[in-house]
């Protein structure tokens, strides 16, 4: 594959609400067809960063480059941007409605209209089309919030905990569709705390907490230079050297495995050597590579805010 | 622009293709019309006639009273009476009832009696028990002596709810007894008639050109274009109110946000509200117009459409004219409210402010009325928040000079650019603010950093 084109830049941006400061001297890059998680417990300035994205407000300093150009109201129709907080007009037909959004992002109306129907039927909602949104499950309304955003072939897709409200099923359904978006070398803005479906999903993350980055890059190389030597073992004996602590730093205890967390530059090959020197009996030993979930705990957990909603994570302590 | 059209289609639409704007449009027609017609209709419907007996000691009033209670007679009276009530336009609304439903009087029937040789209270005694049987309707003695100090015409009704029957009855009974006195003292009737014939007073106001103008239905008229205007400018109002307060409550306002400027957004949806309220007010226009064509072509109609005030083309574009300025100066203030609050309800009380202006608006719309070139008038039908419904009155009672016209339109052109502004600034930062209401300091500080 060639070299990806930049699809955003945001250069040092910084916004202010008088003496609060939402976003802070915040830098990340995304190239197209990858996916990125926007990550951050609530109140981290996720939603202003991605207002700022989308163009609803400026950034009061820096800079946002939208497809190698300056953010404006005229790039706002390659942008679809599903928000945490979304709505529909309560007494209004569903095809009106999105007659309407597709309107607002210059799509002519004839096309709408076909991918209107298209996406309705896709959706399952085919025989919805007429009906008003009081007459919808609120299942269905994600759904047509969904298409609303879609509908004009956004090549930016910026979506906003895209998952509260539905159930597993529609979920699956939802991540197969986005899966084809980012075949078609669209780019993903998630912002989301479910780390287990961002860890899936995302080639690239960004973690912010009290409007600054706290981490960013690939999930690779987050993972990896957030890795604690963390090994999984069950084992019997060889006390003496889990209570070393030139080697192991720290040890949980399961119901049937332990967690070994080992001390700073100690090769996790020198454990498995004095754990089978004593005479120990090993059952399992394997190195453990740390979730999202441990690395945004780790992060964020010191902090007053909230602690996001933890989803499989292996060992929460 | 193309996403400010679209944002006025959908505003226009939304409110144009329900079926509450087409019932709102003919219902207020139909209740003008009905505020007229349904109690005239309810007094036609004509009751039994009353069966009335008559005890004439003197044998000269009761043949006179026959005579005026006769079905011509009545008909004469009543159509005097509605005469004199479409001249004199100070006349209170009881008055005009009464003597637009004198002609619709049910009528009399006489019914004869033996009374020679019986005592008064043996009559009413006879006449009471006949009445409670339901033979008789109502009775009338007269004294035998009309003239005498204490002399008292009785009269004792089953129906004393009639007040029209009643009515009727006396000024028949007063009529009888007057042209009888006029008999007794030797003068003829005729005579009579000629001195008391009363002035033709034909009133009319002078314009500043000299020219003279009927003022006689100007008042109604004013009234009708100052409720008009009033009613439209409120309900509009309220409507834009709830359209931005619904695209807040449910959170449109964040994806259009991200797909309009915020400016278009709201001045679209000013603009869409506007045409639709211009639509209705047409529909209105347009109606009206074409019932006084119609009237028009009715010859028995002519002197009543005579008294209207004389409206040309020109007057209505200005009305037309000054419906725009009222609607955006008003409609921008209930789109700033409505960026400001958090429920339609909650809006509700903040629109008490605006309505009120209106309000005084409308009544220094009285003032104007009585002396359309006073300096109050000049001052208020230029002034902003006040001349959309001052002006359009001034207009009606006297066409102001264009230079105080253009001077008014000039003057709120900029209120409302203002306005727009202002509502603008503080929309695009209220539509994102979730959960509390905001407070008059946080608007101001809305307005300065937007």
């Amino acid at each position: 594959m060639s070299e990806l084109a930049t699809t955003l830049r945001v250069d040092h941006i910084t916004k202010r609400f008088g003496d609060f400061t939402a976003v802070e001297d915040l830098s990340f890059e995304l190239k197209a067809g990858r996916v990125f998680g926007f990550l951050g417990p609530n109140g981290a300035g996720k939603t202003t960063t991605i207002r700022m994205i989308v163009g609803i407000t400026a950034p009061d300093e820096g800079r946002i480059e939208l497809f190698g150009e300056t953010m404006s109201s005229k790039l706002q129709d390659r942008i679809g941007y599903l928000p945490e907080e979304r709505g529909l007009y309560k007494k209004m037909k569903i095809v009106d409605q999105l007659r309407y959004f597709a309107a607002l992002k210059n799509v002519p109306a004839n096309v709408a209209e076909k991918r209107i129907d298209r996406w309705l039927e896709r959706l399952g909602l085919g025989a919805w089309k007429d009906k008003k949104t009081t007459d919808l499950s609120k299942g269905m309304q994600q759904k047509i919030q969904f298409i609303s955003t879609v509908l004009h072939d956004p090549d930016l897709l910026i979506l906003d905990e895209p998952f509260s409200g539905l159930d597993p099923v529609n979920v699956e359904f939802m991540i197969e569709v986005l899966s084809e978006f980012r075949d078609q070398h669209k780019t993903l803005i998630f912002s989301t705390h479910l780390m287990e479906t961002a860890e899936r999903l995302c080639h690239d993350i960004i973690l912010i907490n009290k409007s600054r980055k706290v981490v960013g890059g690939s999930l690779r190389e987050v993972k990896a230079s957030y890795g604690k030597n963390l090994i999984a073992l069950r084992v019997t004996g060889g006390d003496a050297v889990l209570n070393d602590r030139a080697i192991v730093a720290r040890v949980d205890e399961h119901a049937d495995e332990m967690y070994v967390e080992l001390t700073d530059g100690v090769d996790p090959q020198l454990l498995l050597k004095r754990l089978i020197d004593s005479g120990a009996h090993i059952s399992k030993f394997e190195q453990v590579e740390p979730t999202l979930n441990d690395i945004f705990i780790e992060l964020v957990g010191g902090s007053e805010a909230e602690t996001p909603v933890l989803a499989g994570g292996a060992h929460a302590a | 622009m193309r996403k400010f059209l679209a944002v006025v289609k959908h505003e226009y639409k939304k409110i144009v293709l329900k079926w509450t704007f087409l019932i709102g449009t003919l219902l207020f027609p139909l209740l003008g019309a009905g505020f007229a017609i349904v109690p005239a209709l309810i007094f036609s419907l004509k009751g039994e006639p009353t069966r009335l007996v008559v005890v004439d000691p003197t044998g000269e009033i009761g043949p006179r009273l026959k005579e005026n209670l006769s079905a011509d007679k009545i008909a004469a009276r009543a159509r005097a009476a509605a005469e004199d009530a479409l001249k004199e336009l100070n006349a209170t609304q009881d008055e005009k009832l009464r003597s637009g439903t004198s002609q619709l009087a049910s009528g009399f029937q006489f019914v004869e009696m033996d009374t020679a040789g019986r005592s008064p209270e043996q009559l009413r005694e006879e006449l009471n028990l006949r009445a409670a049987s339901d033979q008789i309707d109502a009775y009338l003695l007269i004294p035998p002596d009309i003239d005498a100090k204490d002399a008292k015409f009785e009269f004792r009704s089953r129906k004393a709810g009639d007040f029209v029957a009643n009515d009727t009855i006396k000024d028949a009974l007063n009529a009888a007894v007057r042209s009888q006195r006029l008999a007794d003292a030797n003068i003829s009737e005729n005579v009579l008639k000629d001195i008391n014939r009363t002035v033709a007073f034909d009133s009319k106001s002078i314009s500043e050109k000299g020219e003279e103008k009927d003022g006689d239905s100007l008042f109604l008229a004013s009234l009708v274009i100052g409720m008009m205007i009033y009613i439209s400018l409120t309900i509009y109002g309220q409507v834009i109110m709830g359209a931005v307060v619904e695209e807040k409550e449910t959170r449109i306002a964040e994806i259009l946000f991200s797909s309009a400027r915020p400016f278009d957004l709201m001045f679209g949806k000013l603009v869409g509200v506007g045409l639709a309220g211009l639509t209705q007010l047409s529909i209105w226009v347009g109606s009206l117009v074409a019932i006084g064509i119609f009237l028009s072509t009715q010859a028995e109609m002519a002197p009543f459409l005579g008294a209207l005030p004389n409206v040309t083309p020109l007057m209505i574009a200005y009305f037309f004219a000054y419906f725009i300025v009222g609607y955006f100066t008003y409609a921008a203030i209930f789109a700033l409210i409505g960026s400001m609050v958090t429920t339609v309800q909650e809006g509700g009380q903040f629109a008490f402010p605006p309505i009120m202006i209106m309000l005084i608006g409308f009544y220094f719309g009285f003032a104007v009325i009585r002396d359309p070139n006073s300096t109050l008038s000049f001052w208020v039908s230029i002034s902003p928040f006040f001349a959309p419904l001052t002006m359009p009155i001034r207009i009606l009672a006297e066409m102001p000079p264009f230079w105080e016209i253009a001077l008014s339109l000039g003057i709120n052109a900029l209120a409302i650019a203002g306005l727009v502004w202002l509502a603008s600034r503080v929309y695009r930062v209220g539509m994102l603010m979730y959960g509390k209401r905001a407070t008059i300091p946080e608007v101001l500080k809305w307005i300065r950093q937007a």
